[in-house]
């Protein structure tokens, strides 16, 4: 077990240290002008002056080497553009709680609607109930989030009578970005939960449950949704982590100071320091997500042998 | 003539009733709805089970065997159903249970089944132990945990499965196939049924192994004086576990006899052309008898013997009328024409009466 | 024997052909030619694929009707620049009597469905629109689809390519797909092929995945066993027999990449990093809409491409599902 975990995670320390160096390599591609908070004013030679000042003048990988120094003392860098010298880490550190209170709410949400929601569509298979569902998954499925996010947003403020724009100290000001942000997760969790409890009740040992005389009741509860959730266990850390570091979509649309809405921002300024860093805890949390994905697998599956893992999931 | 038939039929009947018969399968018939057509899996098939015999039913895939047995305990798929006929268990007639409470009663403790992957027939990530204390605890309810445990041990131990505290600990994908067929056994005696219904329990397992499973169950059926029903496609297994056998063809038994009037004294063409197609009757450097042709399409009616177009023998009446059952002694009986009175004189293949020959050697 | 006839037929219950009774017992009773054509012909054949999986997917009404309403959209879309009365979708339409922008017209019989708040078209944009999102999300579809399978055959049928394959798996299916989005449209110049590069880029390696794990459960096979014995070449045995195995799940993940490609456009164009103002998209004009759909007599700015688009990724996601339901020979009696 041990063994296997180190090896995974050491695999996952790769992937990262790859992904990292892309992402840093491709960002010194961009215009400097993403480095100052006052470009346009500067001459050619304070612009050089600032350059060397910022190690951008070094051949590429001394540079990694100094990020990836500077990485391991926790330091990111400072914003330019967004907020001139502050710290990234700073930054992101009043950022972060707003995105996990809202992230942790819609997931809870989500499980809450969807599990149930899979397992009625189960046992009402061809009926109206499944039919429903069915529709309201293909309308989260295919249309574009931004579609019914917008619609929700127009039509639920009015409703609820909030005002437009996110105010942490009003309770009701919770409701519609936790509610929009959960439905994605609700159909995906709905739908596969269906798909594969359909799956398992077709299997041999549900027969076999069967003709042990075990009610269908019990094989529903005892068989076939545990044996159908565990497939989806291995998505539910992603999907947490996803949901937690905040949704670009709500927190920009409802202006949430979190780190969704962040990103918006720092993008449309050019700051390339805090797009670097976003996109990099963007890419470690989908690298963490997947690798807990894996750990809780192994802890829920007797059957996947530990030393044979690694390659393809 | 036909006066004769009559008086057959009806002896047949006085001759049966005096053995104990534990269930009674009358004209049963099973449709099944596929997108729009109907499918007439079983066309009407009578057969009386004795308490404490061995009935093996043989046929190839898609004769029904699966499906017709699948009616006792109601594990039809959703799509199918009894049509007509009645089943008599214990003076209950199952034929009519459409509630699954009604089920509950006899699947387990009355008619318990094995299935023929054991690969897949246990879920995968439940230890074999809960399995089977799942089976125990629902025929005796009041059972704590604990003794659950110790009679689940004692299943493990019967079956013939070594350090059963250890295994019982263990998953299914610990065990080899032959160890989780046991294991599926061990479920369904500890359901403490009275029939078991094993569907081809050995086809999926290699030869060495079939032979120890068939060990199994002779010895479960003597301890628990069990009535099992065997289906097979495979006569060699047959030859050493059935005391009769019933060939079915087509959704019917088309003949039913003692083991040994099945394979020394055949009669219906269908039965002599499975037989001959026995890899055991293989002569070295021939090619291996194998029938012709397909089963006819279930999805339209049949009209007379449904084996007639791969009948080299077939008469004309073969395909006008389907044929009754003519008794060839009082445990035997075939549905063909050929034992008609008027019927033409037919050599059996010579290969039927080297299976003779294979005896005595 | 006349008598006789009519007690067999009293006596058995079955039903009784007219043909039977105008035979004699000798007649029924003799031999009937056996004829092997017709001992073959009984069973459930004449089965083919391609027809069952047409016959199934045109037993599904609502896909068929969706299908027709792609087709149609689409075809719209390039037949409507040569109508008559249609204006340039990037014009800015001035008033010819005060000389200032049509801003901001409700729909009405001179611009269909209104106009925008620099003045431009609504009618004509929004087809333009759609076909260029619907032509950037097909070639998204197609060139995943290309580059999927066949890396994904060469991954499963050359074993020496099977590391190789799964290290570049690893990696890339460790990268969340928003980021590269974001990471490349910020870092090249925004236009269709960047948005498209971005699209494909690693999305590609999901589809060779599943194309490789079909490989390998149906290389193993039997009968693929059988072909090789017989000395099918590898090229004849991966077109023949696994390709057209395959087709319903690479017609199912096309058809998906569509709605998802629409999606993805929208997504990029809404965090700023969309298509150039010139060239039209639902992406944008759902943009522009939402920058107005406070105020109520603006809505139909972001109403219209709204609908337009639900009705596009809903179809392409419906459509996709029948198919793969329909190619499945599992469904097909």
């Amino acid at each position: 077990m041990i063994k296997y975990l180190a090896k995974r995670m050491g695999r996952s320390l790769i992937t990262l240290f790859f992904i990292m160096t892309l992402v840093f390599i491709l960002l010194r591609l961009m215009p400097i002008e993403g480095y100052f908070d006052n470009f346009d004013k500067l001459t050619e030679e304070q612009i050089q002056v600032g350059l060397e000042g910022m190690g951008l003048t070094d051949p590429m990988p001394v540079q990694l080497v100094h990020f990836f120094e500077d990485l391991l003392h926790g330091d990111l860098g400072v914003s330019r553009r967004y907020r001139s010298n502050v710290a990234v880490t700073e930054i992101l550190a009043s950022k972060i709680p707003i995105s996990v209170q809202l992230g942790s709410m819609s997931i809870l949400l989500s499980l809450l609607c969807g599990l149930p929601m899979g397992i009625l569509m189960t046992k009402n298979k061809g009926k109206m109930f499944d039919k429903i569902g069915t529709l309201f998954i293909v309308f989260i499925q295919a249309v574009p989030a931004m579609v019914y996010f917008l619609f929700i947003q127009l039509y639920g403020t009015t409703l609820l009578n909030v005002p437009l724009l996110f105010d942490a100290s009003n309770p009701i000001c919770w409701i519609l970005p936790v509610f929009s942000m959960s439905l994605g997760n609700t159909a995906y969790y709905g739908m596969w939960l269906r798909r594969y409890m359909v799956d398992e009740s077709t299997k041999d040992y549900v027969k076999l449950a069967k003709a042990k005389g075990v009610s269908e009741g019990q094989i529903m509860v005892k068989h076939i949704f545990k044996n159908a959730f565990v497939p989806l266990i291995q998505y539910l850390p992603t999907s947490f982590l996803n949901t937690v570091i905040g949704s670009i979509y709500i927190e920009s649309l409802y202006s949430v100071p979190g780190m969704g809405g962040l990103l918006v921002d720092v993008i449309k300024k050019n700051d390339n320091n805090m797009v670097q860093a976003i996109v990099l805890l963007y890419a470690i949390v989908g690298v963490i997500g997947l690798l807990l994905g894996d750990i809780l697998m192994t802890a829920v599956d007797p059957r996947i042998s530990l030393s044979k893992k690694g390659g393809g999931r | 003539m036909a006066v004769s038939q009559v008086n057959l039929r009806y002896a047949m009947g006085v001759n049966m009733d005096q053995q104990d018969i534990i269930l009674s399968a009358k004209d049963i018939e099973v449709k099944f709805d596929l997108r729009g057509q109907i499918l007439t899996a079983i066309r009407g098939v009578s057969l009386d089970i004795y308490r404490g015999e061995t009935l093996a039913i043989v046929g190839e895939s898609g004769s029904g065997k699966s499906v017709f047995t699948k009616t006792f305990n109601g594990l039809l798929d959703a799509n199918g159903r009894i049509s007509e006929g009645e089943l008599l268990y214990h003076g209950e007639n199952l034929a009519q249970y459409k509630k699954e409470k009604q089920w509950l009663k006899i699947r387990g403790h009355e008619i318990a089944m094995i299935m023929q992957e054991p690969m897949t027939s246990l879920n995968p990530l439940k230890t074999i132990g809960e399995q089977i204390v799942e089976a125990i605890r629902i025929r005796d309810k009041k059972l704590s945990l604990q003794e659950a445990k110790k009679e689940a041990l004692g299943y493990l131990k019967e079956v013939g499965i070594k350090d059963p505290e250890r295994r019982y600990g263990q998953y299914p994908h610990e065990f080899s196939g032959g160890m989780r067929q046991r294991v599926v056994i061990a479920i369904a005696v500890a359901c403490k049924p009275k029939i078991l219904i094993c569907d081809e329990p050995t086809t999926a397992l290699d030869v060495t192994i079939q032979a120890q499973i068939l060990k199994v169950l002779k010895e479960m059926k003597e301890k628990h004086s069990l009535t099992i029903i065997f289906i097979t496609h495979d006569l060699g297994v047959v030859a050493s576990v059935a005391d009769r056998i019933a060939v079915m063809y087509a959704g019917d038994i088309i003949e039913i006899g003692m083991t040994e009037e099945i394979f020394f004294d055949p009669r219906h063409p269908y039965t002599w052309a499975l037989l001959s197609s026995m890899p055991q009757l293989g002569i070295k450097g021939e090619d291996l008898f194998s029938i012709q042709g397909n089963p006819p399409n279930l999805f339209t009616e049949i009209k007379g013997d449904a084996f007639a177009p791969r009948n080299p023998h077939a008469l004309k009446i073969d395909y006008q009328k389907r044929p009754p059952y003519f008794e060839v002694s009082a445990t035997h009986k075939a549905k063909t024409w050929l034992l008609d009175p008027r019927a033409p004189k037919v050599e059996k293949p010579a290969g039927i009466a080297r299976l003779r020959e294979l005896k005595a050697n | 024997m006349a008598a006789l006839r009519h007690k067999i037929s009293k006596k058995l219950e079955d039903k009784v052909s007219d043909n039977i009774t105008s035979m004699s017992d000798e007649e029924l009773f003799s031999f009937q030619e056996y004829n092997a054509n017709e001992s073959e012909k009984t069973a459930y054949s004449h089965y083919s694929y391609w027809r069952s999986t047409l016959e199934s997917f045109k037993k599904n009404k609502i896909a068929v009707f969706l299908v027709c309403i792609v087709v149609g959209i689409l075809l719209f879309t390039f037949i409507q620049p040569f109508l008559p009365n249609q204006y340039d979708p990037n014009m800015v339409n001035n008033d010819p009597k005060t000389g200032l922008q049509y801003r901001n017209i409700a729909p009405c019989s001179k611009f269909w469905f209104g106009t925008n708040s620099i003045g431009q078209d609504l009618w004509s944009r929004i087809w333009t629109g759609t076909k260029n999102s619907l032509l950037i999300g097909i070639t998204v579809a197609c060139i995943e689809a290309l580059i999927g399978i066949i890396a994904g055959v060469l991954w499963g049928y050359v074993r020496q390519l099977d590391w190789f394959f799964t290290e570049v798996y690893n990696i890339l299916d460790n990268i969340p797909q928003t980021i590269v989005l974001i990471l490349i449209s910020y870092i090249l110049k925004p236009g269709v092929t960047t948005l498209i590069f971005a699209m494909c880029l690693t999305s590609w390696i999901q589809m060779a995945r599943f194309i490789r794990n079909q490989v390998l459960i149906i290389r193993d096979r039997e009968y693929n066993l059988a072909s090789r014995c017989v000395g099918t070449p590898t090229r004849r045995i991966i077109f023949k027999n696994l390709l057209p195995y395959l087709v319903s799940v690479i017609m199912l993940r096309m058809a998906l990449s569509v709605p998802a490609a629409i999606g993805n456009e929208v997504f990029i164009t809404y965090i700023g990093l969309g298509l150039p103002s010139d060239i039209p998209s639902l992406g944008r004009l759902i943009n522009e809409g939402r920058e107005l759909m406070m105020s109520a007599s603006l809505r139909y700015q972001l109403i219209f491409p709204t609908v337009v688009v639900s009705i596009v990724t809903i179809s392409f996601y419906i459509i996709g599902n029948a198919f793969s339901d329909a190619a499945d020979p599992k469904n097909h009696i």
